[in-house]
């Protein structure tokens, strides 16, 4: 009896060993944690619709998962056979999944690229594709843009001293608060000066891997510096800008050491946490030059307009995927222009389709999350999207080589060691050399 | 006299080391012979398990016992020869060869690339496999040899049913051992090993696995600590000698700290004295993380420590104490006064139970000698913690250089050095990890990490050696 027991036990196991060792695995979506509701919906809504149309189920079970989109590439790259078919990454991630002989797969439908190219601005085709073994392609599926904006406290800053920055920092003065605290050091959240152009003509002499070329880059004009010096102002007065401290920029601006602060959207719910009916939004602001700030060709009163990267988010495709053949299809409904909308009004995300400002009833709703929407629309004019996605390396020189640390320094002034032009321009060559080399001059 | 003992222990670990090197030659010399010998003196079956594991067992009768040889040696060139892929990277005699070149195939957007990092990974277990099956090898020679010696002695070789019972009685320190170190070997050895060769590579950021081939470098890695401008030389010697300050006042003042705080608790006329203890060790009953994180926030620039000082006029503006501190010494200091708060309760309880068990006859037998409490103590007490503690000393010294949680949770290596990954109070460890996770510099990072085992290896040994819980075992058995 009890070696029946046991051989009954054994075959059960094996049994179902044999069973799960056969079932296909799932079709698997990696997509913003926010975001799983909605499109776990819209999949369920998808598999309904290829049932009705193909009249039969669909081959694989689909399964969405929430994941941090800013490292969803790097855990991609970890462990790619157990990495998702589709996955979302920012649009800057495209180099490193494209290094070499590429992770990800190419998108080779004709209907889904006659979809991206109608669909989307210029600025994102630019960074949708990448180079491999000297073939370029198209990668990414943009559904989401996003692009920096300002948040303030309306308790202390009018919506017409929100316009500049001198605004903001007279409501300061007068409060005795700071008038910026920037959210992050990291080269990204506290890239506004770095990419301000003239507001007259966009001008700006800046250039960030122009191209895609890792040789084209360009800090060391009589912009740029003029910029810099003017922040060097902003950043050493009492009540101008600061970084963040230990206690976080939250707790500055619901505390009111700060009146406001540069974020995206992934900011707004702290934002609106922190200041609650207080919270005023508005494109970033514009600054003027002045005497002391004027540099070579640069004269006193020029405006500048604050700048931001203005990127996308996109989905793409992993390499040698066994349901390559159902992907496409997929892509093409969750990036249409509709659910696009439908993503902004249910898990506010800021569709990419270009004409969303325009076409999207849910625009002029008059909610907080419509004005945060129109804002980032808006500040796409002023707003470059980051071109580190031709090759892995320009993100890394771009951000981990220190170089938002040596511009923040130049900013900060400490011990007065960037009052002179010489040594601005100094720290600018060695910022060029990090950019293009990751290393420093020798 | 010091000098002369110096000299002496010298002579003795240069003597010690080439003996060493002698013995191992020996081995070496005489196990070849052996093997020789062996074959020359075998049975038929003996000497045909030098190509036919478990042959000298069967031709014993050892059916059992020569069918499992027979089957993994069988199992070990099927593997070898058949070589299965794993995730399209081979196992077995094709990733010896692929741990040589770390793949040949470029791949292109329609095939994949030979993944470097899964080679170099397969050719170290595949190393290690053919490591086991010599042991098994030998096991079988032994095995082989020990059935003709009991015919010879005229025994009948041992059954299977009884080289079991064996395991389970005079063997079973084999049968107990042989898991923790296949285990050993699995989990602790074979990634070592792994991270090590990965020093000797150029798998970095630049050349991810699966995507580009990575190659050997050779030493190139290590040559770039003393040469150059880049992040591991600029970096290397302030981050090391952080490390070391670190190390010694993080274990300096907790060690100091705790002592003292037992030896109040301790004294006679001191009341409530278990409400005291249990306030202490209420501290370690917290998690560790979260008394940091509480820690960071109380000192922040906005938190409470700060808004009272400003509001008793005691300063004009927030005092920057960790990862935004002007100075970075403002910092350091900051986080090794939090460090004593988060660990002398420790040394505090451990130090308590000592104290407890110092034989009470030590104090008469001083007493009765006319000794004096101070005597007392500096003769007796202090030495008896100290011997006791000596390991735990040395351990917390080594635990300190690898310390990862205070400096990650109270300023994440802050305050930064402008152009550098490396900031101001980041260890070893710490920049390690930003090195590797942040970075994908996993080669730069290998290289701190051998580094790191160096150093701590050197000061556990040298200290250890020449602590009296070492010297002097048996003292107070």
């Amino acid at each position: 009896m009890k070696k029946f027991m046991v051989l009954a036990v054994m075959s059960f196991i094996l049994l179902f060993g044999v069973v799960g060792c056969g079932s296909a695995s799932p079709l698997l979506i990696w997509v913003g944690a926010e975001s799983v509701d909605f499109y776990s919906d819209k999949m369920e809504e998808y598999l309904t619709d290829y049932t009705d149309i193909n009249g039969e189920e669909f081959p694989y079970a689909v399964r969405v998962v929430g994941v941090d989109s800013s490292t969803s590439a790097a855990t991609f790259l970890d462990d790619t056979d157990a990495g998702a078919d589709i996955f979302t990454v920012p649009h800057d991630n495209l180099g490193k999944l494209i290094a070499g002989s590429s992770a990800i797969a190419p998108i080779q439908s004709a209907a889904l690229l006659n979809q991206i190219n109608v669909d989307n601005p210029q600025s994102f085709l630019d960074v949708i594709k990448g180079t491999v073994t000297g073939v370029e392609y198209t990668f990414g599926v943009p559904y989401v843009a996003q692009s920096l904006i300002l948040y303030y406290n309306k308790q202390f800053v009018t919506a017409e001293q929100a316009q500049t920055w001198e605004g903001i920092w007279a409501a300061a003065k007068t409060a005795n608060k700071y008038a910026l605290t920037i959210t992050a050091t990291d080269g990204f959240n506290n890239s506004f000066l770095l990419l301000a152009s003239r507001a007259s003509d966009h001008y700006t002499s800046l250039k960030l891997y122009e191209g895609g070329i890792q040789e084209e880059c360009y800090a060391q004009g009589d912009d740029t510096i003029s910029v810099l010096k003017w922040g060097q102002r902003f950043f050493t007065d009492p009540h101008g800008a600061k970084a963040p401290s230990d206690s976080g920029w939250e707790v500055e601006l619901s505390d009111a050491i700060s009146l406001s602060t540069i974020g995206g959207a992934w900011h707004y719910e702290a934002a609106k946490s922190a200041l609650d009916t207080n919270l005023g939004i508005a494109i970033l602001p514009t600054f003027t030059i002045t005497g002391p700030d004027a540099y070579g060709t640069i004269a006193a009163g020029t405006v500048f307009q604050s700048g931001t990267f203005a990127d996308t988010k996109m989905f793409v495709m992993k390499k040698n995927s066994e349901k390559a053949e159902y992907l496409e299809d997929i892509l093409v409904f969750l990036s249409d222009k509709d659910v696009q909308e439908e993503s902004f009004e249910q898990a506010a995300n800021l569709p990419a389709y270009k004409n969303a400002s325009t076409e999207f009833s849910a625009f002029e709703a008059g909610t907080p999350e419509a004005a945060l929407a129109k804002a980032q629309v808006e500040m796409f004019a002023w707003g470059i999207s980051q071109p580190f996605g031709f090759n892995s390396r320009f993100n890394t020189f771009f951000y981990s080589k220190g170089t938002p640390d040596l511009i923040l320094e130049m900013l900060e002034n400490k011990d007065g060691t960037f009052s002179t032009n010489q040594a601005i321009i100094h720290q600018l060559i060695i910022i060029e050399s990090l950019w293009k080399t990751g290393l420093r001059p020798e | 006299m010091d000098k002369k003992q110096d000299t002496n222990e010298k002579r003795n670990i240069l003597s010690r080391f080439f003996s060493v090197f002698s013995r191992l030659g020996k081995n070496i010399v005489n196990g070849f012979k052996n093997f020789i010998q062996r074959f020359k003196d075998g049975s038929i079956g003996t000497k045909l398990s030098h190509v036919f594991l478990g042959a000298g067992n069967l031709y014993h009768k050892q059916i059992a016992k020569g069918l499992i040889f027979l089957i993994l040696e069988v199992g070990f060139f099927v593997l070898m020869i058949l070589s299965p892929q794993i995730n399209d990277t081979p196992l077995g005699f094709k990733s010896i060869g692929n741990f040589f070149t770390l793949g040949t195939e470029a791949g292109d957007i329609f095939n994949p690339t030979d993944n470097s990092m899964l080679m170099l990974l397969f050719g170290v277990i595949s190393f290690g496999i053919i490591g086991i099956f010599l042991a098994i090898y030998k096991a079988n020679l032994s095995s082989a040899r020990k059935a003709d010696l009991d015919v010879k002695n005229g025994k009948n070789p041992t059954t299977f049913k009884e080289d079991i019972a064996a395991l389970f009685d005079s063997r079973f320190h084999i049968a107990m051992l042989t898991p923790a170190i296949i285990g050993i070997i699995t989990f602790t050895l074979l990634p070592t090993i792994f991270m090590i060769l990965i020093a000797f590579t150029n798998y970095d950021a630049q050349h991810p696995a699966g995507q580009v081939l990575f190659d050997w470098v050779g030493i190139e890695n290590f040559r770039a600590i003393f040469n150059g401008s880049g992040e591991i030389s600029v970096r290397f010697g302030p981050v090391l000698a952080w490390t070391l300050i670190w190390a010694f006042f993080a274990t300096a003042t907790n060690y100091i700290g705790g002592i003292l705080l037992a030896l109040l608790i301790n004294r006679k006329g001191i009341k409530l004295k278990k409400i005291w203890r249990t306030i202490f060790i209420l501290t370690i009953a917290l998690p560790q993380f979260i008394s940091l994180l509480a820690m960071r926030n109380i000192l922040s620039e906005y938190g409470p420590i700060n808004s009272m000082m400003m509001n008793l006029n005691l300063t004009s503006e927030p005092i920057k104490f960790l990862a935004t501190a002007n100075s970075a010494w403002t910092a350091r200091f900051t986080i090794i006064m939090i460090n004593i708060w988060i660990g002398v309760p420790y040394t505090m309880l451990m130090t308590t139970g000592i104290l407890m068990n110092v034989p009470k006859d030590l104090y008469e037998a001083a007493q009765i000698d006319g000794a004096t409490k101070r005597q007392a103590f500096f003769n007796i007490t202090v030495p008896y913690i100290l011997f006791v503690t000596a390991p735990y000393l040395i351990t917390s010294f080594v635990g300190n250089i690898t310390s990862f949680n205070v400096i990650f949770l109270l300023t994440g290596g802050d305050p930064v050095v402008p152009g550098y990954v490396a900031g101001e109070t980041d260890l070893l460890v710490t920049w390690l990890y930003k090195l590797t996770i942040d970075q994908s510099e996993y080669n730069v990072g290998s290289v701190i990490a051998i580094m790191t085992f160096i150093i701590t290896a050197t000061a556990t040994l040298f200290s250890y050696r020449r602590s009296k819980s070492y010297k002097e075992e048996d003292a107070f058995q």
